[in-house]
C-alpha cells in the first residue's frame, strides 16, 4: 500500500502546516547553487531523493520511449500546436536553446493580461510565429502577433456563451485548452458548444451546439483533431449528466458519432469488436446493468479530461467521470463505465476495450487524468502502454493495445485503497474509508475528492525516460448524503472538509520510472502543484505552484535551477517554442482558480489573475527589446523600451 | 428519475414542472390557491404577485426611488418553524449542492455575507428564488408556491447577511455599517477572509 520511498519522504520532512519555515530534513540533499530570488520562496523545498539516482547526460534511464513518426501529431520543433504537444500528450518539446546551465538567466520577455479573472488551466499555442490563446468564461480568443515587439493583438474573438453556464460548471468556469488543426483554431464554451475559428483573420467558420446547457452540461475539455473529426466531451459529473464523447466534422462542424459512456452497449458503442481484459467488465449491456433501474442516466461518466491517440493502432483513449451522484448508497452496483477508460476507433466510436479503475466509486476519483503513450520495457520486454495518474492515487501502466494493467502503485499518498488485487486489478478498499452509508462523517480518507493528481497534465521525456508528476497532497472528512435528481441542479449527495495530508506539505513534483511504478525524486511544495508540466530537450522540466512559483528544475536531478513568483497561481500548464527571432521562449498563463480554490483559505493564497508570462534567456531578450519608442522617428540608438537593465546575474 | 421519492407538498405539480423542466419549457403552477394555515404567518398576508412584479431589478437609472424594498416584508421573517421549514427546502431542492451545506458559497455565491449580486432585501432574495438568476440560479417559482418561496427566503434571511426591508435602501448603497440591529439578528459589516 504505503509506498516505502514516500514514507521516508514524508518522514523525513518536518510538519510545518502553514508556518512557512524552511524545511532541512536529514535525507534531503541542501542542492548548491540556490538562487537569491529563491530565498523568498516559503515552500521548504528540498529535493528529495530516495535513491541516490543522479543521471549521466543523455542517459534514458528506465528505456522508455516516446513514439515517433508520421501520425503521431508531432509539430515542428519550434511550434507547439495542440495542447499535449503530440497525440501521445508526452509535453515534450526538444528545444534546447534553454538548458540546464543558462536557465537560471531566464527573465521575462513580454507579458499578457487577457482581462478574465477565472481559473486558466490551458496551454498557449504557437504556430507561424502567432501565439493563440483563450480565456475562461466568457472564452475569448486571442492571436498575438509574435514578429512584432512586444506580442501585439492580431485579432479578437469573442464567441458570447451564455451566462447560464456559470452556474452549471462545478469548479470555476475554467477552459482546458484549443487546438489548430486546418487553419482553424478549435474550442468548447462553457456553454455546451464547440466553435472553430478562422487562425488568420479570427472570423467563426462554424458553431455547432453538442450538449444543452439548461440540463447543467457544460464543456470544459481541450478538443482533439483526429483525421477529419473534432473530438469533444462533457462536463458535469456534478450535475447528473449522461456522460458522453462526441465527433464533429472538421469542415462543417455537423456531429458524426456519439458515445455515451454508461447505458446499453448500443448507446455506449459497444459492439463484437469490445474486448475488455478483465472478466469482470465482459458480458452485455453492462453500463445499464450494473446500476439499480434507469440510474445509469444520470451516472455521470463525463468526459472532460484528455484525450490521446495511437495513430498505428488507430485508437484514442479518453477517460470517464465520476459516478453520479456521489452518494454510493443511492446506486448499488459496479456502476460501469464511469470513472474508467475508453479505447475507441476515431472513425466510428465503437469501443475496442475498457478498463475501469474505480468500479462503485465513493469518493469522487474521475478516471479523465491524461493517458501518456510511450513505449517501455517490462519484464525485459518492450510494450506499447498508456500512463495514468490516477485520481485515486495509483499510477497505472498499461497495454494500450488490450487495456492489461502491467503496473499499478501509489504515485503519492493514500489511504482508501491497501492495493490493487493482483488478478481482477481492482482496488482493494479499506472498509474504514467506505463512504456508502450516508448520514455520518468518514475522516480522514486520502487523497480528497480532487485526487493525488488531478486534471493537471503530466509530462514525460524521452531523453530521461522519466515522466514528471504534478502531485496533491490533500485528505478529506466526507458525510454521505441522500440527494434526488432534479434537472439542471446538482446531483451531489456529499457534504465534506478537506485538509492536509501527512507532512504539511499539499503539493509535490516528482519524476516517475511507469516501468517499476516507483518514484524517483521528489519536491515537497507548501501549496498545491495544480500546474501541468513542460519538459525539453535541455533537460529542464517546468512546472508551477498555486501560490505563484514558477520553476525550473533540472530534469535528471530534481534540483530546481530557476524560480520566478508571478502575479497570480498557476493552474495552466507551461510551454515553450521558438520565436521569429530564433530564440526559445518559454510562456505560462497565471491565473488560479479551478480545483485549486479547495485551498483558498491558506494564508498567502494569492488573488484571481488571467496574465501570460513569456520568458527568454536573458541574452535573447534584447533581440525583441531594442527598439525605438513609439513617435521615435529615425533613431536607432535608442535604449531598449524594456528598460535598458544593467545586464548580468541579478 | 428520481432515486428517492419525496412527500412533496403539492406532489402533482412538482411532477408537472419537472418535467416542464426537462423538455426545456417554464411553466408556473397555476391555479393553486396559497394554503396558509391559519395564524401561521401571524395573520400577515403573503405580499400579492403583483406588487412583487414591480420590485426591480438592481438601480434602474431615470427612475423615480422605488419604495417597494423598504415596505415589503416577510411575513415568516424570524418564524422559528418556517425557518426550520425553509432549511429543509434548502436541502431538498438541492440548494445545498451550489450554496452549501453552510450556505458559505461552492458553485453559488455565499449567502452569509453582505454581498448581493441582484439584492439583499427580502423582496429580492424572493424574486432571485422564483424567477432565477442569468449565472445558473434556476427559477424555482416554478416548482415551489409562494409560500415555500417565503419560508426559503425566511432561512435565507436568517443566515444572517441580508439587508432588513426597512434598510434595503441603505444596503444597496453599501452602507451596512458594522452592527446593524435586524428583526433575525446582526447584520455583518466588511470582514476580513479568515
Amino acid at each position: 500500500m504505503d509506498n516505502p520511498s514516500i514514507r521516508i519522504a514524508f518522514r523525513s520532512l518536518i510538519s510545518l502546516a502553514f508556518a512557512g519555515v524552511a524545511v532541512t530534513a536529514c535525507t534531503t540533499h541542501e542542492y548548491p547553487g540556490r538562487r537569491a530570488n529563491d530565498a523568498g520562496d516559503s515552500s521548504g523545498v528540498s529535493a528529495v531523493a530516495p535513491s541516490a539516482t543522479s543521471t549521466s547526460a543523455g542517459e534514458n534511464v528506465t528505456g522508455a520511449t516516446a513514439p515517433t513518426g508520421p501520425g503521431w501529431g508531432i509539430p515542428a520543433d519550434g511550434d507547439w500546436t495542440t495542447q499535449g504537444r503530440d497525440y501521445a500528450n508526452t509535453r515534450y518539446s526538444p528545444l534546447a536553446e534553454i538548458d540546464t546551465n543558462n536557465v537560471s538567466s531566464l527573465r521575462i520577455a513580454w507579458s499578457f493580461n487577457d482581462g478574465v479573472l477565472h481559473g486558466h488551466e490551458g496551454t498557449p499555442l504557437v504556430a507561424n510565429n502567432t501565439m493563440y490563446l483563450v480565456t475562461p468564461f466568457p472564452d475569448i480568443a486571442y492571436a498575438l502577433d509574435l514578429t512584432k515587439p512586444g506580442a501585439p493583438i492580431k485579432w479578437t474573438y469573442r464567441p458570447n456563451p451564455s451566462p447560464i453556464a456559470i452556474g452549471k460548471a462545478c469548479c470555476d468556469v475554467v477552459n482546458r485548452g484549443w487546438q489548430l488543426a486546418d487553419g482553424k483554431l478549435i474550442y468548447n464554451l462553457l456553454d455546451g458548444h464547440t466553435v472553430a475559428v478562422d487562425a488568420a483573420t479570427g472570423k467563426e467558420v462554424w458553431r455547432t451546439q453538442v450538449y444543452d446547457v439548461t440540463q447543467g452540461v457544460t464543456m470544459t475539455m481541450a478538443p482533439v483533431i483526429v483525421k477529419d473529426k473534432v473530438l469533444v466531451g462533457n462536463s458535469g459529473g456534478e450535475m447528473g449528466v449522461l456522460g458522453s464523447l462526441t465527433a464533429l466534422d472538421l469542415k462543417t462542424g455537423k456531429i458524426d458519432w456519439q458515445a455515451t459512456s454508461t447505458g446499453p452497449d448500443s448507446l455506449v458503442k459497444i459492439g463484437p469488436d469490445f474486448k475488455p481484459f478483465y472478466s469482470w467488465m465482459q458480458g452485455k449491456n453492462l453500463g445499464e446493468t450494473t446500476w439499480p433501474a434507469g440510474a445509469w442516466k444520470n451516472g455521470a461518466g463525463a468526459v472532460w479530461g484528455w484525450i490521446t491517440y495511437d495513430p498505428d493502432l488507430n485508437l484514442i483513449y479518453a477517460g470517464t467521470s465520476n459516478t453520479g451522484p456521489w452518494n454510493a448508497q443511492q446506486r448499488p452496483g459496479l456502476n460501469l463505465w464511469t470513472s474508467g477508460v475508453f479505447a475507441r476507433d476515431p472513425d466510428n466510436g465503437m469501443a475496442k476495450w475498457a478498463f475501469v479503475f474505480t468500479p462503485h466509486n465513493e469518493w469522487d476519483y474521475d478516471g479523465v487524468n491524461e493517458n501518456i503513450l510511450v513505449n517501455l520495457p517490462i519484464n525485459g520486454k518492450q510494450r506499447k502502454v498508456m500512463v495514468q495518474f490516477n485520481r485515486n492515487g495509483f499510477a497505472y501502466t498499461i497495454d494500450r493495445a488490450t487495456g492489461e494493467v502491467l503496473v499499478a502503485s501509489p504515485f503519492g499518498h493514500e489511504n482508501w485503497a491497501s492495493g490493487i488485487d493482483s488478478v481482477t486489478k481492482m482496488p482493494i478498499v479499506v472498509p474504514e474509508k467506505k463512504t456508502e452509508v450516508p448520514g455520518h462523517w468518514v475522516r480522514d480518507i486520502c487523497p480528497a475528492d480532487i485526487g493525488v493528481k488531478d486534471e493537471q497534465p503530466a509530462a514525460f521525456s524521452p531523453r530521461t525516460g522519466l515522466f514528471y508528476v504534478p502531485v496533491q497532497n490533500i485528505c478529506m472528512d466526507y458525510k454521505g448524503r441522500e440527494v434526488s435528481y432534479i434537472a439542471g441542479t446538482p446531483y451531489w449527495g456529499a457534504d465534506m472538509t478537506r485538509h492536509v495530508g501527512p507532512g504539511g506539505n499539499y503539493g509535490e513534483f516528482i519524476a516517475w520510472n511507469a516501468s517499476t511504478g516507483k518514484k524517483v525524486w521528489g519536491i515537497p511544495e507548501k501549496f498545491l502543484v495544480y500546474s501541468g508540466v513542460l519538459v525539453t530537450g535541455g533537460d529542464v522540466a517546468f512546472y508551477g505552484t498555486v501560490d505563484g512559483w514558477f520553476r525550473a528544475v533540472n530534469a535528471r536531478t530534481g534540483k530546481i535551477l530557476w524560480s520566478q513568483k508571478l502575479g497570480s497561481g498557476i493552474i495552466g500548464a507551461p510551454m515553450t517554442f521558438r520565436g521569429p527571432d530564433g530564440h526559445q521562449y518559454v510562456s505560462v498563463l497565471a491565473g488560479v482558480g479551478g480545483a485549486a480554490m479547495v485551498t483558498k483559505a491558506m494564508p498567502g493564497f494569492p488573488a484571481r489573475g488571467g496574465t501570460l508570462y513569456t520568458f527568454a534567456l536573458d541574452s535573447a531578450v534584447p533581440a525583441i527589446g531594442q527598439t525605438s519608442a513609439p513617435g521615435v522617428q529615425g533613431s536607432q540608438s535608442g535604449g531598449s523600451s524594456n528598460g535598458a537593465q544593467a545586464k548580468g546575474k541579478r | 428519475m428520481t432515486i428517492h421519492a419525496f412527500a412533496f407538498r403539492s406532489a402533482p405539480c412538482f411532477r408537472a414542472a419537472a418535467i416542464a423542466l426537462l423538455i426545456g419549457s417554464v411553466q408556473a403552477c397555476k391555479g393553486q390557491p396559497e394554503l396558509l394555515r391559519e395564524g401561521s404567518t401571524g395573520g400577515i398576508p403573503l405580499p400579492k404577485d403583483s406588487t412583487l412584479a414591480r420590485v426591480a431589478l438592481g438601480d434602474l437609472a431615470g427612475s423615480t426611488r422605488n419604495t417597494l424594498l423598504t415596505s415589503i416584508k416577510n411575513p415568516y421573517e424570524g418564524n422559528t418553524g418556517a425557518i426550520e421549514a425553509g432549511g429543509e427546502l434548502f436541502i431538498r431542492m438541492n440548494c445545498v449542492a451550489c450554496h452549501g451545506y453552510d450556505a458559505r458559497g461552492g458553485m453559488g455565491p455565499d449567502l452569509t455575507d453582505t454581498y448581493w449580486r441582484y439584492g439583499g432585501s427580502p423582496a429580492e432574495i424572493y424574486k432571485s428564488i422564483s424567477e432565477g438568476r442569468p449565472q445558473g440560479m434556476p427559477a424555482w417559482g416554478a416548482m415551489l408556491t409562494s409560500d415555500e418561496l417565503w419560508k426559503l427566503t425566511a432561512y435565507v434571511q436568517n443566515l444572517g447577511g441580508s439587508f432588513p426591508a426597512a434598510l434595503a435602501e441603505q444596503g444597496k448603497q453599501g452602507n451596512l455599517g458594522t452592527t446593524l440591529d435586524t428583526a433575525t439578528g446582526v447584520l455583518k459589516g466588511r470582514q476580513s477572509e479568515p
